[in-house]
């Protein structure tokens, strides 16, 4: 294997996959990534065994070949070399020279075989998303999965696609974030995808906003191909829990606030609550929420927010973590937040949001001490 | 018809020395404490097969004079008190005068004795018949030699045990007596070999030390409180090491070592949740109640007494060793820690009402409140606790540095014990946060789980589940505790059911105990799981905010402490 290399393109080339690469792994293979020579230039892969990523960088390539490198130290390279051509040989399978102006490097590889094959997936029945809208998607909800290990569904995304819309749901079993945009799409099936979150952190951050996605599912494994680039990620199998049956539809009281001075007031707050259940208590009146919070070891803390709210007064206690943390993707400046009652899931979502797509955030309460 | 005839005074003192005399060790315990009631400096007590041949106990006290000798041969002669009035509050051993004369009703015994040095006294009498009264010289103190026990009532003799049992008897009270008095030097031999030589001690630790080795004595713990008018001190066992040696009780009232399960109990009680069952303590009290608390007058040996009000003796007992055992001090330690080396502390003292929580906290919500307003209580315990750099060991241990060494974590029986007592906590006043559940988890149990939820349903909602029986056996799980992030709820419920199938055990403390244990053991982090710093951090300053920071509710040593003298003498550099 010979080719010859613009500094720039190799570190594209890497950037796109090194993400990818495990910094802890019991398999050594897993440390490298696997360099092929292709007919335009070369193709970059790193796995870890969950996500694969894949990305075609354009090189002068003289002689086929292919082996693996380890990825932390060829990034370390690419990134000190000076601005010129990269040329990159290897004459055995495991020994890869490399030679820049008049720097040059041998290093150690491990042959191609020992690296993992790819999933196979076929793209003639996929859908086409456009990779902003997915960005948008992902950023209002992957935040909500669960990481505990207790329900693996839950550790998961869950991606509706259907003709004239998609949309993501994430939940940890006691908050939920959910998020649909309309999207028009040439009779591609309908598809219910749950995608571990981490993938979809990759794909959001690998993909510019306006590139056009492919996306196609394999037996248990979804692809994401634009021209150069492609991430396979494992899915999560098993049915979603029915969401949509507990997203309150009756809940009859109202509250508008101002999210930023909501969010500081509750960031207060917690400064006193319990380090492990972040419990906090509001009370909402005509026109004033007073939030307050009491923790045994520590002491007590009152403060009050004024709101647009109608109806009987309400006292309910959060998790003030999940209520900072909603907050903060809620995409407008006033927010509005509806309750049944003490014991029953509230609901936050923006007002007044200029925008085709739909958010809802759901916190469930945590019970208060009489 | 059998007639009716006062008995005969030598008959009478053979009953009598039935009740005070039982065995050769009662022989002992009354010259020694005879001794003792005449200020002896020094005791030397020699032993012959077990006491059963010879039995002699030389003192230093005061003597006695000719007269007095003769007369303490008699029944209800003593030196000791004068009328009734001075029974209440006696502080002396003896007072009733009727152990020499039982004695001396189933002995040959020879009374050597002198008041005033030189001139002095020796009576010698067989089976309770003085025999011979002459002069003798000594040196003030009393001596008396009881040979051939029993030798004029085969029904008692029949009855002594082996030479070897009659002398580990012997060796326990003159050991119980040796804690007691420990400004007395005593000096014991058996079969004509020295076998203990206690020189006066400054404290009861050296004192343990004499008797039963440095290192027994290291494992303990002193004991020091003062719980109204009562005062208990004293050594206990350090939970680690129960069950790895030979056990010792000693309980002591007023200065009068006693028998009384009632204390040991107490003391038990408070081992709670740090020592496996069945194993127990070793123990050594010293109780100070006002002399007319206590009644010694109940039993002829004087090893039992009545309390006025034995409740608040107990709880006096049980609240001061607790304390005791939630000092640092009581962790398990590597290695052989200097002996009197007393570690400087990284934790702060731990209060024991940490768990009471505010009783008379400002309502919540009431008033009009204008801005921001913080209420911090007196102590402020989240600042009082320095948390030092922590390292997490093979995800399984958290260590630090401590000025006196390396401490180690165990990071699952830390969390448990943190958990532990936050749920017993919970128990007790039922302000668990409870988080409601999205989706309400399914759980089908075996008709046995069903049972064991049955029976503690009302606990488990206190500790923040809500369950609905659905019929059958099938809960529906609206709300769950939630003591940390990482929390199973699923998990923790199934598990602790299982672990709670077929106890039923009596009284609400019991099972509240039992089932915070189980749901603690359940719900802490597991041995394995990684923790972040944060984590860590927060973990620390919760263990030591616990009661009993260096014990989790199995009884197994949360926190491992290696002394820097250890390091360095593997290192080779002492």
């Amino acid at each position: 294997m010979r080719f010859t290399i613009a500094r720039e393109k190799l570190q594209e080339g890497l950037s796109a996959v090194t993400a990818a690469v495990p910094t802890k792994t019991t398999l050594p293979v897993l440390a490298n990534i696997l360099l092929e020579t292709t007919d335009k230039g070369i193709r970059l892969s790193g796995t870890d065994l969950d996500i694969a990523v894949s990305t075609e960088v354009l090189a002068d390539v003289e002689t086929q070949g292919s082996i693996t490198i380890p990825a932390k130290k060829l990034a370390e390279i690419a990134r000190e070399l000076p601005s010129a051509p990269v040329k990159m040989s290897s004459a055995g399978e495991q020994k890869v020279t490399l030679e820049c102006g008049r720097s040059r490097f041998k290093l150690l590889g491990l042959p191609r075989d020992e690296f993992p094959s790819f999933p196979t997936v076929r793209f003639n029945e996929s859908w086409r998303v456009r990779s902003g809208d997915l960005q948008k998607l992902i950023g209002h909800t992957a935040f909500a999965a669960s990481t505990e290990e207790s329900r693996p569904i839950l550790n998961g995304v869950l991606w509706e696609l259907r003709p004239e819309r998609m949309r993501m749901v994430a939940t940890n079993g006691h908050r939920l974030s959910k998020m649909e945009l309309p999207i028009t799409s040439e009779g591609a099936p309908s598809g219910d995808l749950i995608v571990p979150p981490k993938a979809l952190e990759q794909i959001r951050k690998l993909f510019p906003a306006e590139e056009d996605l492919e996306i196609a599912r394999g037996d248990n494994h979804l692809a994401f191909r634009s021209p150069f680039t492609s991430v396979f990620t494992r899915l999560i199998e098993g049915p979603y829990p029915n969401y949509e049956q507990v997203i309150p539809k009756d809940n009859d009281r109202v509250a508008l606030a101002d999210k930023n001075v909501l969010a500081q007031s509750l960031r207060r707050m917690s400064i006193i609550a319990s380090d492990q259940t972040h419990r906090i208590r509001l009370a909402f009146n005509a026109g004033m929420l007073k939030l307050g919070v009491q923790t045994p070891d520590l002491g007590e803390a009152q403060d009050e927010v004024p709101i647009n709210y109608e109806g009987d007064p309400l006292e309910i206690g959060f998790n003030a973590n999940y209520l900072i943390e909603i907050l903060r993707y809620m995409p407008t400046d006033e927010v509005r937040l509806t309750f049944k009652a003490a014991e029953r899931a509230a609901t936050i979502e923006p007002e007044g949001w200029k925008d085709d797509a739909r958010y809802l955030g759901l916190v469930m309460p945590l019970k208060l001490i009489d | 018809m059998h007639q009716i005839a006062i008995l005969a005074s030598a008959v009478v003192d053979q009953i009598a020395a039935g009740e005070v005399v039982e065995r050769p060790a009662s022989v002992v315990k009354e010259l020694v404490e005879n001794a003792l009631d005449a200020d002896a400096r020094f005791i030397e007590i020699v032993i012959e097969d077990g006491g059963r041949s010879r039995i002699r106990v030389a003192d230093d006290g005061f003597g006695m004079r000719r007269e007095d000798a003769l007369l303490a041969m008699r029944r209800h002669a003593t030196s000791k008190i004068r009328d009734a009035s001075d029974l209440v509050g006696v502080s002396s051993f003896g007072f009733r005068g009727e152990a020499l004369p039982a004695i001396a009703s189933v002995s040959e015994m020879e009374i050597e004795t002198s008041a005033n040095g030189g001139g002095g006294t020796l009576v010698r009498a067989e089976g309770g018949e003085i025999i011979e009264v002459r002069d003798a010289a000594r040196r003030t103190g009393t001596t008396v030699t009881v040979s051939r026990l029993f030798y004029n009532s085969p029904s008692r003799q029949r009855f002594l045990r082996s030479a070897r049992s009659e002398w580990r008897a012997i060796a326990d009270l003159i050991a119980s007596t040796a804690i007691l008095r420990r400004s007395v030097r005593v000096l014991v031999s058996h079969e004509g070999r020295e076998v203990m030589n206690l020189p006066a001690a400054p404290s009861v630790r050296a004192r343990v030390a004499a008797l039963w080795g440095a290192q027994f004595a290291d494992r303990l713990v002193d004991v020091d409180d003062v719980r109204g008018e009562v005062h208990v001190t004293g050594l206990v066992e350090r939970p680690s090491d129960v069950g790895t040696a030979a056990r010792r009780i000693h309980v002591v009232v007023n200065g009068r070592a006693i028998r009384d399960g009632g204390m040991v109990r107490a003391a038990e009680a408070a081992y709670r949740s740090t020592i496996p069952a069945g194993t127990r303590p070793s123990v050594l009290l010293d109780i100070t109640v006002p002399a007319d608390a206590v009644d010694v007058n109940v039993h002829p040996a004087k090893v039992e007494v009545r309390f006025r009000d034995r409740w608040l003796v107990e709880r006096a007992v049980e609240s001061a060793v607790r304390r005791a055992l939630g000092s640092p001090r009581s962790a398990a330690s590597i290695g052989v820690p200097a002996f009197w080396a007393v570690p400087k502390i990284a934790f702060s003292p731990v209060d024991v009402e940490v768990l009471q929580g505010p009783e008379d906290a400002s309502p919540l919500l009431g008033g009009s409140v204008t801005a921001v307003d913080i209420v911090m209580p007196e102590r402020n315990r989240e600042e009082a606790i320095p948390v030092p750099p922590l390292r997490q060991l093979r995800h399984t241990y958290i260590m630090f540095e401590r000025e006196d060494g390396v401490v180690f974590i165990d990071q699952h029986s830390a969390h448990e014990r943190v958990l532990y007592e936050r749920f017993m906590h919970a128990l007790e006043h039922g302000d668990a946060a409870s988080q409601r559940l999205l989706f309400p988890l399914t759980l089908h149990v075996g008709p046995q789980e069903g049972d064991a939820f049955e029976e503690h349903r009302e606990m488990f909602e206190r500790l923040g589940y809500e369950i609905e029986g659905f019929g059958g056996h099938t809960l529906l799980v609206q709300s769950v505790p939630a003591p940390h992030p990482r929390f199973d709820a699923e998990r923790c419920l199934r598990e602790s059911l299982d672990a709670l199938t077929g106890s039923r055990l009596p009284g609400t403390a019991s099972r509240h105990e039992k089932l915070a244990a189980t749901v603690a053991c359940k719900a802490a982090i597991k041995a394995g799981d990684s923790m972040s710093d944060g984590e860590m951090r927060s973990l620390f300053s919760a263990l030591a905010r616990t009661v009993l920071p260096a014990h989790d509710v199995h009884g197994r040593s949360t926190v491992v402490h290696l002394p820097w003298d250890e390091i360095e003498r593997r290192f080779g550099r002492r």
